[in-house]
Formats: C-alpha cells, structure tokens, sequence
C-alpha cells in the first residue's frame, strides 16, 4: 500500500448472457456469435469490492480483460460501476485460450500496467465455469492468491486479512500484497451504477493491447498456447423420469420413508 | 334483492358431465372450494356447487343453455388473480374454469396479431410472441393470470404509460351469451365503424353480459433494447412531483412505478432478492424501451435531469436482462408482500397523472387523521395507483371501524381529484359500494338495462359490478 492508496487491478470477462448456448461439436468451444453478451456475473462483485476498498483506502482501479473486440463493453460496465481505467488485450492469436494461456496473455497485460497493491478475479465466469483463471495469474505473475473469498476484514503494513469459504468451515488467512484474489457472491451486493458514470463510461477510452504490445513468448497465447483441447462436448445423458408415488399424505410419508431408508439414503 | 336461483341436482350434474365429461365435473368440496375464491385481500365466504372444465365454445354454449333453462347461477373463471372476488361464486351455482382453453391458435406474423383461447397463460402467449420477435404489451404484473381474466377486467398494468391496457390490444372476441349463442365481434382488422361496439362492452364487463372463449390479440414488435432507472427519492413527493414532469417530456417511458421504502423491503424478504439501493424513503423505477442505444440514453439523460432537478438522490441504471429482472421480479410482488403477512385492503385508485403528487399528500393525511398506517405504491406514470391501509398495531375492533371510513375516504379523495375509483382491477363485489362515487345514477340505470338484455336471467357472474 502506497501513500496515493491502492492500486487495485479487475479483471473481468464477456461471457453469453444466456445458458442456453450452442456448441461448436467440432470445435468443442461455445458458438458466441449471435448470442447477446454481459459481463461474466461473479465479475461484479469483484469490480464492486475494488470499488468498496477504493471507497474506503483511495487509489486507482484498473480493470482489464482479454477477448474479442466486443469485450469492451464488459469494461465499459466496469468503467461504469467506478473503475478508473481499462484495457482490453485483444488479438486474433489469443481466440481459443485455454485457461493456462488466458493466465499467461493477462499476466503479459497486467506487467504492461506497472506496480499494484491487489488484483481481484471472480471465483469463475459462467461459460467456462473452471475458477482457474485467477489462480494461474497468480502463478504466472509470481504473487500469493486467495480463492473462494467471502470477506476483507483489514489491511495493515502490507497484509491483508481475508476470509474464504471452504467446504465446511471459514478459514481466515492473512496474505502479503501484491496479491490476487478471487471472490465469492457473499462478499458484497454489486451497485448499479448511476447514470451519470454510465453515461461518461460509454464515451470513455479503453486502452487496447495486442499481442506485439505484450511482448511475452508467441507460442504461449491463444489455441497454441493451451495445452488442454477439449476433446469431446456432449449433453449429460436426459435424467429417467422418477417414481411417482399417488396415496394419501400418511401412506405418502411412510413410502418414502421406506425408499429412502432401502437406498441407504436415512 | 333476492335471487330466485336453483340448486345443481344430481340431473344436473348429470347433463354436465353429458356435456365435458366424468372428469372434467368437479364435486369434491376440498377442490371447489380452492376455486371459489380470488386473490382478494379480504375474501368471501362462498362456494360453488360444482366445477366445470370445458374444452371447447361448443361445451361453454351447452354449459351457458343448461344454466340458463334451469336458473343456476353461472360464475366464469380464469386463475383467480382477480383482486376484488369478481371470480367467486356468490351465488353458489356453476364455476366455469377456461383452464382447458388454453391453446395459442395462430401467431399471425403477416398482420401481428395472435389469436388464443381465454384459457391461455399471459406469461405463456409473451414467451411465445418474443420468440418471433414480437410483443404483447398489456402486462399487468401478475402474468400467470388468463388472457380471458385480463379481457374481463380489461387489465392495466405497468406498460401503460406507453402501450396502454388490454382493451387497446384486443380486435376481435368469441364470446358465449347466457342463451348459449355464441357472437363473432370484431375481428382481424384494425378499423371498424359498425354501429355499436358490443366487443369493448364485453371488454371490462367482468364476466357477467358473456363468457369469452377466445381472442384475436394485436401484437407490436418487440423493442430491441431495454433499460431501468432506479431513482431513489427522499419522499414520495418529490418522486411523485418528477413523473408529472416526465410525462411532459417528449420521452414515453414504457413504464414509470412509484414506490415507497417499506413496500420494497417487505417485497425483497418475500423474493430473496435485493434492490440495489434502499437508503431512500421513496423510489421511481423506469423503463424505456427502444431500438437504438444512443436514443435511449438520450430519453435517460433527460429523464435524469428531472428526477435530480426533484431532488432525486441519484439516478441508477440497470441495462443488462439480469440486472433488470431483479427490479422488476421484486416490483411484481408489491401487492402479496403487503396483503399476504398481514390484514390489508387495496384501493386501485386512478387520477390524472399531474394530480399524483396531490393525492400522495391526502393519503398521507388520511393516514394521519385516522391513525391507519397507509402503504402505497403504483403505475405512477398512468396516474393508476394502489393504496393499502393496513392494519398493524390496531385491534380488530379499531380495524373494522376505521377501515371502511378510510377506504370511503381514499376513494372519495381520488374522485375529488377527477379520478376514478377503479385503474384495473375492476369492481367484482367488493368494490360494488364505492362504484356511485364516480358513475352517476343514469350511467348505472343504462348498464343494468345492457344486463338485462345480455342475460335477462341474471345467471351469468351474478352480484358483481351492481346488483342487477
């Protein structure tokens, strides 16, 4: 943490607004052409707890994001939500990432903003759905991470105080900045954003970033770059119909009870 | 006055069951009395003899010429959203349930219209016309109510301040008279000029000159783009104050909701979900709808600058389909978050939209006056709003004494104001008192004469709108 605040970095995804995409069965990617897009949904909450703690401490927001072109308008609803900057890594050598090049692309990006204090990540985006992203920055930057976190509790002489949810349990885990962090739904309600920031965010400058403004290694971005392919893509096969018990409610009660003691379920 | 009604025999049932089928007649008392009552706040004690399920027109006409040759009241229904008992069977008698006329005939995609039975979800027939592109406006918040039920009430709802109600959707009806003829009105063309129009009479007549078996629906094209305001105001006021002076504006809103702060938290415990700001007393939740990005930012813009030149606290936007259908799924339980935890009435009041903020400020005084906490919100931007004396901290004694005189008074109020006591809702039989506030006594002569000729033995949905 530095006198001016913190320096917090967001990165944020367009993701298809719907679930009901089509699949490319050669490919096995999805078929984004045509389908209306948003930015991914866990991405607001980590745009609105780097709004909170620039609220709360200063500094400066930078939020980022690699994809195609369109993907701007992800950033210009993190602009929106009260994010400083943004910049788009967008290139054709990047299209067909996995989630180890994608790592590696924002890790060229990120070294291209300069210094920060904390970078925040949604726990996953919803097209993908792998929560890897964020921890493979991390390693690709060389800087401790948190997943899963519910809570920021405090900052002090170059720590912070988090807390993430495991299965079971809250773990409370203290951590040295820079850091990466990836958030959980609990740990805030994204704000709308007012009018006014949406109407200058529309309007605003995003910083585009090739793959030639990156510098890195060539063969580490995009398809080429992604040692997992997907091999297959298939629907999970259609769940069999149930039983269907009819009777009155105390013969209901015990059939079922029988039922569930016969799978071992009681 | 005294009804001379008979009883459903056995024979009758028999006929009936002739008519639809075994399982299409029900007796069992626990099933009838689920379809006797409406959603009503303040219910009725009263049950049919019989629930009938037809299929088909034929089926309603053989059902309406028994009814009517043995004098047996006949009570038609649709899901039972109504809000004022206008589907429950006073008279005990026969319950008509659509439930089975339920099929989109045609989605005409070369004259945008959509022909249905009444028996067809709202929420249904919209998924069914956004699919092709196209729009069926008339939406009045509760859309799993029939399409037969909004005709009969000639529902209102949100969308009215830029595509009306359902009236201004409908071309063309199938309707059953009590004798079991059936009449063809209207049809698909959108002008006609032929003597008087028996189509809108049955519009809005609540089920008592005919039973409505199917529509012909005119449909727009859906707007492309859609976007929410969430305005937070410090009181109802100045946000009350801010849809009068929009409405001058030469933006349309889709939609304009005034709401106040009580209403939205009892509404997001109800749904689980939460409105992005709840610091304010009051709040304006608005839609635009359009097809281009920067006109529509535009109309926002101006509509902003109204809002914060009323002190609005600040001006939100929602513009995904997520962000928005939270506003507008909490905005659709306003009315059981506040009538199904506790005692309550509803008043659906419309006035002219400049009076609005008037009438927000006698409501706060009758509240005052009578000591009866008063909860509001409504279709702002169509002057049609919805007040609910409530009950809390008054004994039942306290309750039943002072809720007539505030209703009367509400009502009353709303008259004063060159308004009417009914928006949406209807009348059905709870509002039968209030009806003379506003209609004078040779408006209500000429409607009971238009019964007489529709169904001379008031068979048809008896006891609703005025004793006939």
């Amino acid at each position: 943490m530095h006198g001016c605040g913190l320096k917090i970095i967001v990165c944020v995804k367009q993701v298809p607004a719907t679930t009901e995409v089509e699949i490319d069965s050669e490919r096995g990617t999805l078929i984004r052409e045509g389908v209306e897009s948003t930015i991914n949904p866990f991405d607001l909450y980590a745009v609105e707890e780097a709004v909170r703690l620039k609220e709360r401490y200063g500094g400066e927001i930078t939020a980022i994001s690699m994809g195609p072109p369109q993907a701007e308008s992800s950033l210009r609803e993190a602009l929106a939500m009260g994010c400083d900057r943004a910049v788009l890594l967008t290139d054709k050598v990047f299209a067909g990432a996995d989630t180890l090049a994608t790592a590696y692309t924002l890790a060229c990006g990120i070294r291209k903003i300069g210094t920060y204090d904390i970078i925040i990540c949604g726990l996953k985006t919803t097209d993908g759905d792998t929560g890897q992203v964020g921890p493979g920055l991390a390693e690709e930057l060389g800087i401790p991470h948190v997943s899963y976190v519910r809570r920021i509790h405090l900052f002090m002489d170059g720590q912070i105080v988090l807390e993430r949810t495991l299965d079971d349990v809250y773990e409370k885990v203290r951590v040295h900045m820079p850091c990466l962090i990836t958030v959980t739904k609990e740990i805030n309600e994204p704000r709308l954003p007012s009018l006014k920031r949406k109407l200058w965010a529309r309007k605003a400058q995003i910083k585009i970033l090739r793959a030639e403004d990156l510098g890195g290694e060539a063969d580490r971005f995009g398809l080429n770059g992604s040692p997992t392919r997907v091999v297959k893509v298939f629907n999970p096969p259609p769940r069999l119909g149930g039983r269907l018990i009819k009777g009155e409610p105390d013969m209901l009660a015990d059939e079922i009870l029988k039922k569930l003691v016969e799978l071992n379920v009681l | 006055m005294e009804m001379k009604y008979n009883k459903v025999t056995d024979e009758v049932l028999k006929d009936l069951r002739g008519i639809v089928g075994e399982e299409n007649v029900l007796t069992d008392k626990e099933t009838i009395k689920l379809y006797s009552s409406d959603e009503a706040p303040i219910g009725l004690e009263a049950t049919a003899e019989v629930v009938v399920k037809p299929k088909c027109t034929d089926e309603v006409s053989d059902i309406l010429s028994l009814a009517n040759e043995k004098m047996i009241p006949v009570t038609p229904r649709g899901q039972g959203t109504g809000l004022c008992n206008g589907a429950v069977p006073v008279y005990g008698g026969i319950l008509l349930s659509l439930e089975r006329m339920n099929r989109i005939l045609e989605i005409d995609e070369d004259n945008l219209m959509a022909v249905v039975e009444a028996g067809v979800v709202l929420s249904d027939l919209r998924l069914e016309v956004e699919r092709r592109g196209l729009f069926y406006p008339a939406d009045p918040g509760e859309r799993t109510s029939f399409i037969g039920g909004n005709i009969g009430t000639n529902a209102g709802g949100m969308n009215g301040v830029k595509y009306g109600k359902t009236r201004d959707y409908v071309l063309g009806l199938e309707a059953v008279l009590p004798n079991g003829k059936v009449l063809n009105l209207g049809g698909k063309v959108v002008k006609r000029s032929m003597g008087y129009d028996l189509m809108h009479l049955i519009i809005g007549s609540e089920g008592t000159l005919a039973v409505v078996t199917k529509a012909i629906l005119k449909l727009i094209r859906l707007p492309k783009i859609f976007i929410t305001l969430y305005v937070p105001f410090s009181n109802m006021y100045d946000a009350a104050k801010s849809v009068s002076e929009i409405l001058r504006e030469k933006v349309t809103p889709t939609a304009i909701e005034l709401v106040e702060r009580e209403v939205i938290l009892e509404a997001e415990n109800r749904l689980g979900k939460r409105m992005p700001h709840h610091d304010a007393d009051a709040y304006l939740i608005i839609r635009i709808d359009g097809d281009k990005e920067e006109e529509l930012y535009g109309d926002a813009e101006a509509v902003s600058e109204i809002c914060l030149s009323n002190n609005a606290v600040d001006v939100l936007v929602a513009d995904t389909k997520e962000r928005q259908s939270v506003i507008w799924d909490i905005r659709s339980v306003f009315y059981e978050a506040i009538v199904k935890s506790r005692e309550a009435d509803i008043v659906d009041a419309a006035i002219p939209p400049s009076k609005m903020p008037l009438y927000i400020e006698r409501i706060k005084k009758i509240s005052d006056e009578y000591g009866v906490k008063i909860l509001s919100y409504g279709h702002a931007g169509d002057g049609n709003i919805h007040v609910h004396p409530i009950k809390d901290g008054l004994s039942d004694e306290e309750w039943n004494e002072k809720l007539p005189k505030v209703m009367m008074k509400l009502y009353s109020e709303a008259k004063n104001l060159g308004g009417v006591v009914s928006g949406e809702h209807g009348i059905g039989w709870t509002k039968k008192k209030y009806l003379p506030i506003c209609l004078d006594k040779e408006e209500i002569r000429i409607m009971k004469e238009i019964k007489k000729i529709f169904d001379p033995n008031n068979i048809l949905n008896p006891g609703k709108i005025f004793d006939a």
